[in-house]
């Protein structure tokens, strides 16, 4: 049984002048946080190496909400699934923030290219050098990662990303505006067949992106799983900010009748089973290389297991997953709002935690006497019991400066309807339940 | 529907129509003519005598929707014992009936549990308590280990809690239902969908449950009568022997693998596949006293070669040249850098471990020997005026090939091509640790 509804008659559906001020509390804050921070880098004196660290955990904190929405979007239309439609341009606007994460990639992308050798271990001058222990690690990847072809590489990835975040919000703009349901019927065919070979694209380019804008941070660790496990906390960090975003649109008026404790159900359920699907890829990585005990492979947990990062890695295990998985097992932890919006903003705050555990280790760089010299080992390297933290105040500023220009995108992007006015599936989705 | 499968003609209802039968109740019909269903006939196989007692009523309705309508109005009429019957699970039904939530997700929980507190003491049983054995030096008790089997077990009980708890909690398996006894129930499985008030429900009155339904927009009631005779109402004896002896038949097998387990025997074990166990076949080195020589192996016929095995060649297979170990090269050994490096290649994989990878003796074996407190260098093959730097080509190769006092022969490691490689590459590392400086090309000298 499909039933279906209209949109209720009171309904603001309209972004109005939302978005604009979403742009501008979002900018000021953002601008004012990414000030602050520029200048504890400038003055740490470490050639802004921790800045470019930190600034890296940021960036990949928003764009793995940008990257998530945006395979919300296409796995919505691949599947046709009707529960999400109101949420479907919340996730458009998120998407289209991707333009503007690319200037923001700029950032620690451009510095690579130019020379800059304080973040990416691999642009260190000493590995070409056959005497340096690593040499037989890293030459056969010299071809690979090389400054010139990885920036080349982001420009395409990234317009992989941005052509489809643009072209599914630009066909479904264009739904709104169709003159009839057929052509708005004919739109979503449309638009469920570009997402097929859209999936293979995004499933394909993530692989190679997250792998060479994160993973080569430890240039000489190995992991076939790692974008997966990126992925999933992206999806993860996708549902729980849908949560956030549609409420906060609704305690501002809007939406209110169309968007139900339904909905958040469902977004919950997402929450619960991504959750799992982090913790079930971030253990397969572990468990496989813990078990086979391979130095290349075991370097990563190392560092995160005997060292200071044992406490954040625990931390990790009982706040993204232990903790929030117990919780978001019952169907009422989804339904009643509250509580599930502490539970988006505390996965989200762990999220970030994640992608700090996974980022900082590789910052701190260590140097190695042997025979043939003194030699730059790069990050993972020596005694893991002296490996530490470091933390700066810097890390949680850079990122809240990004989140701060980030929500500012989503406002710039938040124009027209707030809800896909003639989807055909639209009103069974308003009518949605939870059986 | 030019036949419909209409119930009137059930000769059992024509044959003996019940004296105090209250007739057809047919409710308004709904649109259901074209269905054959005129109002004329008022069996449907359900003739009841004095043994039979009134088990409730049946209503039947035309769409989910009404179903649902007519739920809530049985419900609020405050009627308990009645069910909704429906060919696909109708959304909405629950709260119409007034079911509460299921308990079954806690079940569920505990269920998981319970197989993860099992699955986790098992492995220790196993692993660390009953049989500890070494595997690739892996603690015998180790928790990231045992997750993967503990992650199944929970899976497991809570897949087996949700689906035994859900037959319980619904009374399954049920293979028999008093409404069964009426033809036109059948299409609950197709197109109906039905409502049934039982009897001993305490608001149940007949007469006014029966206008409440027509109220509730039924296109058709019946009343289902059961037989009362308590023995209409247990099962035959002889299915009840029938499983009896089938569960004992079904113990054997299971009886007898545990005494097989539990007694000993000088008997060989079973075979039950004895044509894959035992084949009428020899194999290589086996005896077969048929044969002079008492073995299977045929060996090679006099006068005959294998193809592919004469190697005739004897400077390039085995580095001799009229009786004498070869000083050059084969003819088809090609000087060239490629050669060289495929020569280191094989060389650091088999001869470095002990020559080491400058050749003088001090391999990762030998330092490993010297560092436990032993002496066990291997030949040194660069040191200046030695016999391996003497010793022509051939003997080289046949060292390789063949080995020479503790090293063992690497023909069965490397083939031909590259033990002629090695020699090369050897004869190089000669060359390069014994240059002399005037040797070395222009501008390269350290001054």
């Amino acid at each position: 049984m499909s039933a279906t509804k209209s949109i209720h008659p009171d309904e603001k559906y309209k972004a109005d002048k939302m978005g604009g001020r979403l742009f501008k509390v979002g900018l000021a804050a953002g601008a004012a946080l990414l000030i602050i921070s520029v200048i504890l880098g400038a003055t740490k004196g470490d050639h802004w190496r921790r800045f470019l660290y930190a600034y890296v955990v940021g960036w990949s904190f928003v764009f793995s909400i940008a990257l998530g929405s945006l395979f919300f979007i296409i796995s919505h239309h691949l599947t046709r699934a009707k529960w999400g439609i109101v949420l479907r341009r919340l996730a458009e606007f998120m998407a289209g923030t991707l333009p503007f994460l690319f200037v923001l990639g700029l950032v620690f992308v451009l510095p690579v290219l130019f020379g800059n050798k304080h973040l990416y271990f691999w642009t260190h001058d000493g590995l070409h050098d056959p005497k340096h222990p690593l040499w037989h690690h890293m030459h056969h990847k010299f071809g690979w990662l090389d400054p010139a072809f990885f920036a080349g590489r982001y420009v395409l990835y990234m317009a992989v990303y941005i052509g489809l975040a643009r072209y599914f919000a630009k066909k479904s703009a264009e739904m709104d505006t169709a003159p009839d349901a057929a052509a708005a019927a004919a739109i979503a065919d449309r638009l469920r067949v570009v997402a097929g070979p859209a999936t293979v694209a995004f499933g394909f380019v993530t692989l190679f992106s997250i792998t060479d804008l994160f993973m080569t941070l430890s240039p000489t660790w190995y992991s076939t799983i790692y974008s997966v496990n990126y992925f999933a906390g992206a999806m993860l960090a996708t549902y729980c900010t849908l949560a956030l975003l549609a409420r906060v649109i609704q305690q501002n008026g809007k939406l209110v009748h169309s968007v139900t404790v339904e909905h958040y159900h469902d977004i919950g359920k997402y929450m619960f089973g991504w959750t799992f699907f982090w913790i079930y890829t971030a253990f397969s990585q572990f468990m496989l290389q813990w078990y086979g005990n391979i130095p290349e492979e075991t370097i990563f947990y190392s560092y995160r297991m005997f060292s200071d990062w044992q406490y954040v890695s625990l931390a990790l295990l009982v706040g993204q997953w232990a903790f929030p998985y117990l919780c978001l097992l019952s169907r009422w932890t989804k339904r009643i709002l509250p509580l599930l919006m502490f539970f988006a903003a505390w996965q989200l705050v762990f999220h970030w935690v994640d992608l700090y555990w996974n980022v900082m280790p590789n910052a701190q760089w260590t140097m190695e006497t042997t025979a043939h010299g003194v030699f730059n080992m790069g990050p993972l390297a020596g005694d893991p019991a002296k490996h530490t933290i470091g933390f700066h105040f810097l890390d949680i500023t850079v990122w809240l400066a990004l989140v701060g220009l980030f929500l500012a995108a989503v406002g710039k992007a938040m124009k027209g309807n707030l809800i896909p006015v003639k989807d055909p599936k639209l009103g069974e989705c308003l009518a949605f339940e939870n059986y | 529907m030019t036949t419909p499968a209409n119930d009137d003609e059930t000769p059992g209802a024509a044959d003996a129509p019940p004296p105090d039968r209250p007739g057809h109740a047919d409710g308004p019909d709904g649109g259901r003519g074209d269905d054959g269903d005129d109002g004329r006939g008022t069996g449907n196989g359900n003739g009841h005598g004095s043994d039979e007692e009134l088990h409730g009523l049946l209503a039947e309705f035309e769409t989910p929707g009404a179903l649902i309508a007519a739920a809530r109005k049985v419900r609020n009429a405050g009627h308990t014992e009645f069910d909704c019957y429906s060919p696909f699970p109708v959304h909405g039904i629950d709260p119409a009936m007034g079911i509460k939530a299921t308990r079954l997700p806690i079940v569920v929980f505990l269920g998981g549990l319970t197989g993860l507190v099992l699955g986790t003491l098992m492995q220790w049983w196993m692993n660390a308590y009953d049989w500890p054995w070494n595997v690739a030096g892996k603690p015998t008790w180790s928790i990231p280990a045992n997750v993967p089997i503990s992650y199944e077990t929970t899976i497991l009980l809570s897949v087996l809690t949700t689906f035994f708890g859900m037959w319980a909690a619904n009374k399954l398996p049920q293979v028999w239902h008093p409404f069964f006894r009426l033809d036109r129930f059948a299409r609950v499985t197709d197109d109906g969908f039905f409502l049934g008030v039982e009897a001993g429900d305490k608001r149940f009155d007949l007469e006014q449950t029966r206008q409440l339904l027509v109220a509730a927009g039924a296109t058709h009631i019946e009343e289902c009568y059961v037989d009362a005779r308590p023995e209409a109402r247990t099962m035959p004896r002889w299915i009840m022997a029938a499983m009896a002896v089938l569960t004992m038949v079904a113990l054997i097998p299971v009886a007898l693998v545990f005494k097989a387990r539990a007694t000993k025997s000088p008997d060989p074990h079973w075979h039950v596949f004895s044509d894959m166990d035992y084949q009428p076949k020899l194999k290589s080195d086996q005896p077969f006293a048929d044969f002079a020589d008492g073995r299977a192996n045929r060996g090679e016929l006099p006068g005959t070669v294998a193809r592919g095995q004469l190697k005739a060649d004897d400077a390039y297979y085995r580095g001799i040249a009229g009786g004498q170990w070869l000083t050059g090269l084969p003819a088809q050994v090609e000087v060239s850098e490629a050669t060289l490096a495929r020569g280191k290649q094989r060389y650091d994989i088999y001869c470095a471990p002990c020559h080491g990878f400058d050749g003088a003796g001090m391999g990762i074996v030998p330092a490993r020997v010297e560092a436990l407190g032993g002496a066990w260098p291997a030949r040194n093959l660069v040191e200046r005026g030695s016999a391996v730097i003497t010793m022509p080509n051939g003997q080289l190769y046949n060292t390789i090939s063949n080995g020479y006092n503790t090293m063992m022969g690497y023909a069965s490691q490397m083939p031909v091509a590259d033990r002629w490689a090695v020699v090369l590459y050897v004869r190089a590392l000669q060359r390069s640790q014994n240059a002399a400086e005037s040797e070395l090309p222009a501008g390269s000298q350290v001054r």
